[in-house]
């Protein structure tokens, strides 16, 4: 099943990038004011720039342009789907230094490879940039000291055409520094370094983004008060990796399949404080959640499944762990100096529970044995006998200090969110399910029956 | 082939008299509906660890089931003095064994058709809902459980002089198969070299039906990262097609070679008798 979603992954990819090929040799025209006139050489978006007063708007008709372009007055630029600006020069295809600019609808193709190189560098307020296409040797769209920004449909990814490189030698896709304010939504951005970077950016939006394939999905440093909702990221070696930061929030995002790394996580939290995880899903990650220097953030309602560790604690106290659904995880919980973290109501599949007074809790609580875990940090080639009933045997003899198991002092009887369909079970369905499970068991039965009648009646 | 069949239609026929099978398809027909209710509580498609208890309680009861039925039938043809008999007629050591080994995999398997029969349509009257994938995978986990430990079952009736002893040497087989099988494993390993722990551990699964047809079933129920990092290549090759046929080969081997030494031993004893 692993090879298959790789195998849909790569389709998507081809996908994208075949999008923009597409997009390349198709020719489309159409102009409001000016009129390019078109020639054999390329046209220079520059020229254009520079003839045009502050707040016009120009509509791009030729199907290519040639860059780098400084935008240094307030203007509107709008292409379609079949411009093309490329740049093959150091600097940045598009630099934005006026307020207020907005650009959409261009494909940019950014040639030149290496740190600096940058296919939008954004250093206004107020700027706009919708429906770009961006193919990047660097980095894709840069925020330095803009505020007020919307970042929203753009679609940047890394330009294989000149041969692979390693993660290292990427840019990111979307990269803030200083940058407060601002809205980032809907974009997809794929086999890019940090699909999102956020570096010292205060209260901003990151919505309903798509990272597949890059080093971590979302990465931010310092960004207080900023929302992260709704975005999905897969195939990661992170899903999210927030630091340092207050009063964010991350909920209704969705991690998964980022387990390639031996240090992948779905959400790492590292130095986080006062904060809210909630509603994420976060299903086939090596650690689900990893919280370290963490506290009095509130992780509910999440959806943990299938994640080799389910939560992980490294110095973190004081963090309420309430409502979360933990699903087929290994090892559902880990903890390493991390003591007084208020664990509750969480649902756990391999739970013993009784609920004596119907509140939907159980009144037994729910501590983690540590055996299996302990065991195979020392030999992980004991994982073979996950769930083995010798294994249970086993750890059921082990009662060595309870009172240090990390321990839900109320657990669940049911999950706390819907279930997630797992892929791998969800694409076989042909049959109505009831009509096909009574065809089979009534054919067992009858056989088994006819069977046994069949050989008492029979003489020899 | 026609010796064969002849033996395999007594086995069944002395299979579905003896009340030992009766109070197994009790024992399995209740069983089977705790696990259709154990299931029911279970919202979650794929494996998680209601299917992991579910399998487990498989584990416990079918290979002492087939254990107990397969060696007692060997045995009780040398305590009754059958196999004397046999011995002088021209009926070849092969087509006997295996027409024992069919005759037992027929009373087995319909033990097992019966109790998940009955759990199906109870499933379906009630209006609790088991995963088709599930169920099928749950079926086909439990008939190769039994398959296979029905050729160490004639193992034992082979080696038993009476039913006393294939009593002890069957429960002995299973606790260690399936309950002390990590315990010891943990302990054996623990003296070796670390490198050489991962390998042998491999060969040691291979060795041990319960095991490897276990880990198959999780794997295939999507407990993909459950093996851990350590076994990222396994559950890759185990989704793709030469994963399930090498699982097919691998019980085949097992089963082939069972047989075939269980008859070269019977072959022998009777040439020496």
């Amino acid at each position: 099943m692993k090879g298959k979603n790789a195998l849909i992954f790569c389709v998507f990819v081809l996908f994208l990038t075949g999008q923009f090929s597409l997009d390349f040799s198709r020719v489309h025209a159409s102009n409001e004011r000016y009129k390019v006139s078109s020639n054999d050489s390329v046209p220079s978006l520059q020229d254009i720039i520079d003839k045009a007063k502050p707040g016009d708007r120009i509509v791009l008709a030729e199907p290519k342009y040639s860059g780098p372009v400084v935008i240094n007055k307030r203007l509107e630029i709008l292409g379609s789907e079949n411009v093309l600006l490329i740049n093959d020069k150091p600097e940045p295809a598009i630099t934005i230094q006026a307020d207020g600019v907005t650009v959409h609808d261009i494909n940019v193709l950014q040639k030149h490879a290496g740190e600096e190189s940058t296919a939008v560098h954004v250093q206004a307020d107020r700027v706009t940039i919708r429906n770009l296409k961006i193919r990047t040797r660097g980095f894709g769209i840069l925020l330095r000291n803009a505020e007020n920004c919307i970042l929203e449909n753009n679609n940047i990814t890394w330009d294989t055409s000149q041969g692979k490189s390693a993660i290292g030698q990427k840019g990111n896709g979307i990269d803030l520094f200083k940058s407060n304010h601002n809205r980032i939504a809907n974009n997809k951005i794929s086999n890019m370094r940090d699909g999102i970077y956020l570096d010292n950016s205060k209260s901003l939006d990151i919505v309903e983004n798509m990272i597949f394939g890059s080093r971590y999905g979302i990465h931010c440093m310092y960004i207080d008060g900023t929302k992260i909702v709704g975005n999905i990221g897969e195939y990661n070696m992170t899903g999210a990796m927030i630091m340092g930061v207050r009063d964010v929030l991350i909920s209704d995002n969705s991690f998964a399949k980022q387990k390639n790394n031996a240090n992948s996580q779905g959400i790492l939290l590292y130095d986080v404080q006062t904060s809210i995880v909630q509603k994420n899903s976060i299903e086939g990650n090596r650690v689900g959640i990893y919280l370290e220097r963490s506290s009095q953030n509130k992780l509910s309602h999440n959806s943990i499944y299938r994640n080799f560790v389910g939560i992980q604690f490294v110095n973190a106290e004081n963090n309420i762990i309430q409502n979360n659904d933990f699903v087929a995880n290994v090892i559902e919980s880990e903890a390493n100096d991390s003591q007084s973290n208020q664990i509750e109501h969480n649902f756990w599949d391999s739970a013993k529970v009784l609920d004596t007074n119907h509140d939907g809790n159980s009144e037994i609580k729910y501590s983690i044995n540590p055996f299996y875990r302990n065991l195979i940090s020392e030999t992980p080639a004991y994982q073979l006998f996950f769930q083995s009933p010798g294994i249970s045997f086993l750890s059921g003899m082990y009662e060595h200090d309870q009172n240090s198991w990390t321990t839900d002092s109320s657990p669940r009887m049911k999950l706390n969110q819907p279930a997630i369909i797992s892929s791998t079970i969800a694409d076989k369905r042909l049959l109505p399910e009831k009509t096909f499970l009574l065809i089979i068991a009534s054919m067992l039965l009858l056989i088994s029956g006819l069977t046994i009648i069949y050989s008492r009646g029979s003489k020899t | 082939m026609s010796d064969m069949l002849q033996v395999a239609k007594k086995e069944i026929k002395v299979g579905f008299r003896n009340p030992w099978a009766y109070s197994f398809l009790v024992l399995f027909s209740v069983f089977s509906l705790s696990l259709l209710l154990i299931n029911s509580q279970n919202e979650i498609s794929g494996y998680s660890g209601v299917t992991g208890s579910m399998l487990s309680l498989i584990l416990y009861l079918l290979p002492l089931m087939s254990l107990f039925l397969g060696s007692f039938s060997l045995t009780a043809e040398k305590e009754e003095g059958s196999w004397q008999l046999l011995s002088t007629y021209p009926l070849g050591t092969l087509s006997f064994m295996l027409g024992k080994y069919f005759g037992l995999s027929v009373v087995l398997l319909t033990i097992i058709s019966f109790g998940y029969g009955l759990m199906g349509i109870v499933t379906v009257l009630v209006g609790k809902m088991f995963e088709v994938n599930t169920y099928l995978l749950f079926l086909s986990f439990s008939c190769g459980l039994v398959l296979l430990f029905l050729a160490l079952a004639l193992w034992i009736g082979t080696l038993a002089k009476n039913r006393w002893q294939a009593l002890t040497i069957s429960v002995m087989i299973w606790f260690f198969t399936v309950i002390a099988w990590p315990t010891i494993l943990i302990a054996v390993l623990g003296f070796l070299p670390y490198l050489w722990i991962k390998p042998l551990l491999v060969i040691f699964t291979f060795l041990n039906p319960a095991e490897f047809v276990r880990l198959f079933v999780v794997i295939k129920l999507g407990g993909g990262s459950v093996l851990g990092p350590e076994y990222y290549q396994w559950v890759g090759w185990i989704h793709s097609a030469s994963g399930s046929f090498s699982f097919f080969v691998l019980f085949l081997v097992w089963l082939l070679f069972s047989l075939t030494c269980v008859c070269w031993i019977w072959e022998r004893r009777r040439s020496r008798a």
